[in-house]
């Protein structure tokens, strides 16, 4: 039984206050830290922050922290809940706050319980993390799944300097044959990079954005993507890595139009794309890049666009900004066949039952599921547990670079190591790893 | 008693292989994450690295794991040490390698043992790592002292795009009340910081380095300064944070003299400075800011300059490169009235033991200790209980961004609210944390 409930304030990877909750059991003391996404919308749980501009820039989560231990710790613990029912955990957690979007206790500190119940659980179970949420999510556990890992590793959009729209560049090791083969050649592929942009643009190109990429002063998506193959190949792995990019096209949506030079307050409005066009544009770049994935190619209310491209595009489509996480927005989605796989980021939806029940969903639709970061991370490795316990077959976290990335790949890699025959490796089939 | 130890390849915050050590005894399993300098010198412990360049770019630890699982972890097994008995295990690895520098198991694989060691010893003990470390070390612990962070908030040197020579600029926030106020105070002025940066130098400046650090291209250190003492003020903290420099001066030491344009190929010889020289532009610094600590003022063999200057420095000289936590170094150090501070690297010298060691002689000269990280560091969280356990009251851990940087920071939150009414924070008095 729960005995404790407790939280404290403490940072994240971008040195912002974020929730840590700890749970304690006989079995131990179980720990959870919260991440947080760069933005958050309407249709997602509720980040509460403090908004007390005197402290912490306004990003303060003393709110939420109290709520866990004033609101939520000791109904928690009179309700003798059974850690193992997640269910019951997070059903309890949502009647508790009682709102559409987790608003009244704040879904950071319920994130934090639900996730750290979980922990309790597999201990009580005497078994990994990953095998606990396998059960939760009923999924297939001979053989274990090991996720491709998408790299992120060349940042453009509002970040970077240069006049680069899309957002993300990442890089798929699909031809390794193990996941810790991946890392390998991801991180071999990573400091060639690293090596190569400084040698074109200047040392300081060598500093890191917030999920480790590199960001140099690059104007197209062809100068990006050369970048990148140059790297593939000087690290002597041409056709191991395929790309993904995460475009974030919301972020240059204007007047329904895409502006690619949208960081220019004079940029020629002329050369504004439709979706269409945006469509023709990606289609040229998938003939000349290995591209394998495409997040958010379009904005996201432009569902015409998604669906248009869609049709066609012959390569996984992931949503994230159009559906942010949400049942509504992920059925709609399918509906409308705008893509066909789900970002899945568990602090958009506030709790692990709300989760899993998004990527099954995805699932029974021929989705496939890639988990994902946040651009606010911690040293907590949760979501390396969840996406080999949900078998999704791909995980988005980040440059093999600052430890908040890397905790959850080396996390993988330990898993990986006590599967040992247990598991196989996604590669080329990440799309459907639900499905190996 | 230990029945298993083990080791694997992880990756540290930079995408380079590491040594992750498991030591398992019917208490758990006590994980350790081995840290590594972006440079090791003669003078120090020897980081084994494969050399394979096909793999990892030379930089595999193949051979550090297999030394612990091959060599060490049988005889470890065998040898029934007593965890708790740090002397034992250490003097025992040090046997079991036999060389002066660790080179024959390499300081990597023998580093991870001992700090295993450590947490096992805590856990049989059970008592938290900071009260074990306070033991071995024979520290008061009424009350414990919680240190000062030293905050590497900008950066110049080799890895920074502008002139600047001198390598770290930190921000010690020795006017808050406790730890987790003055990591209040420390992430609110680089939240300043960040934003000013990318108001004076452009949106990509707002990329950090290797310790969470900016890097924008900056010319001088006066520049920097005013920069950071803006930042200072814009947060509204004036008056409660002061700065600490590492100006890395080996750097820029060439033929005798220090040249503060050594980026520049071109630089003019007659504008290098001589120790002496170089001396009055610190004081003329520390003239016109609040500069409380300075490390590595001048080059490590320059013994002459490093004594010229600290008869007048009259604030604290750190000595890093100069005594790379060298026992023979520091008592050369010492004696010749070089510096008054030791910056502490458990992986220079390779054992929890002899970093306790390099502590005890410090302060029984009278020194001061600044319990350092590495450039390439992990989730592990080692260093923030081994500052409390051994009072020293200043650590170097980054800035407060990254999470290789922050989990240590986060780490010393969790401790000072443990021990509430028992800890104090050094602030002001960080120089002599032992004497508090």
């Amino acid at each position: 039984a729960v005995s404790k409930v407790y939280a404290r304030s403490v940072y994240d990877s971008r040195g912002n206050p974020t929730v840590e909750v700890e749970l304690t059991t006989e079995k131990g003391v179980f720990r959870s830290i919260v991440p947080s996404g760069a933005s958050t919308g309407v249709h997602e749980a509720l980040e509460m922050r403090d908004e007390d501009k005197s402290k912490w820039m306004g990003k303060g989560v003393m709110n939420a922290v109290n709520n866990v231990n004033n609101v939520i710790a000791a109904a928690f613990v009179k309700a003798n809940l059974d850690v193992k029912d997640q269910k019951a955990v997070d059903d309890f957690l949502l009647s508790l706050d009682g709102t559409a979007n987790k608003s009244k206790l704040g879904a950071n500190a319920i994130l934090g319980v639900s996730m750290a119940a979980a922990r309790a659980a597999a201990a009580e179970k005497n078994v990994p993390l990953y095998q606990h949420l396998a059960d939760l999510s009923k999924s297939k556990t001979s053989p274990y799944v090991l996720p491709v890992p998408f790299l992120n590793v060349l940042n453009g959009g509002s970040h970077a300097g240069g006049a680069l729209a899309l957002q993300e560049f990442m890089i798929a090791p699909t031809g390794a044959k193990t996941f810790a083969e991946a890392m390998r050649i991801g991180s071999e592929v990573y400091h060639n990079l690293k090596s190569l942009t400084k040698k074109r643009y200047g040392a300081s190109a060598g500093n890191v954005g917030d999920e480790g990429g590199v960001a140099p002063n690059i104007q197209t998506a062809e100068e990006a993507l050369d970048l990148i193959v140059d790297a593939i190949k000087a690290a002597g792995h041409d056709g191991k890595v395929k790309i993904g990019l995460d475009c974030a096209s919301s972020e240059f949506f204007k007047d329904g139009k895409y502006d690619l030079d949208f960081k220019n307050p004079e940029s020629d409005k002329s050369k504004w794309l439709t979706g269409v066009e945006l469509a023709d544009m990606y289609h040229s770049l998938m003939k000349r890049y290995p591209i394998v994935s495409i997040e958010d190619p379009f904005a996201e209310d432009d569902w015409e666009a998604w669906s248009h491209f869609f049709k066609t595009a012959g390569i996984q489509i992931v949503a994230d900004d159009l559906t942010v996480t949400n049942p509504a927005r992920i059925a709609t989605a399918i509906e409308k066949k705008a893509a066909d796989a789900l970002l899945l980021k568990v602090n958009q939806i506030g709790t692990l039952s709300e989760s899993i029940k998004a990527a099954q969903d995805s699932f029974a639709a021929n989705w496939g599921v890639m988990v994902s970061h946040r651009s606010g991370e911690t040293e907590d490795t949760f979501i390396a547990d969840l996406v080999v316990g949900l078998r999704t077959g791909q995980i988005k976290t980040g440059a093999p670079a600052r430890s908040e990335r890397l905790a959850k790949l080396n996390q993988l890699l330990r898993i990986e190591e006590e599967l040992g025959d247990k598991a196989v490796y996604a590669g080329e089939n990440f799309h459907h790893g639900d499905k190996l």
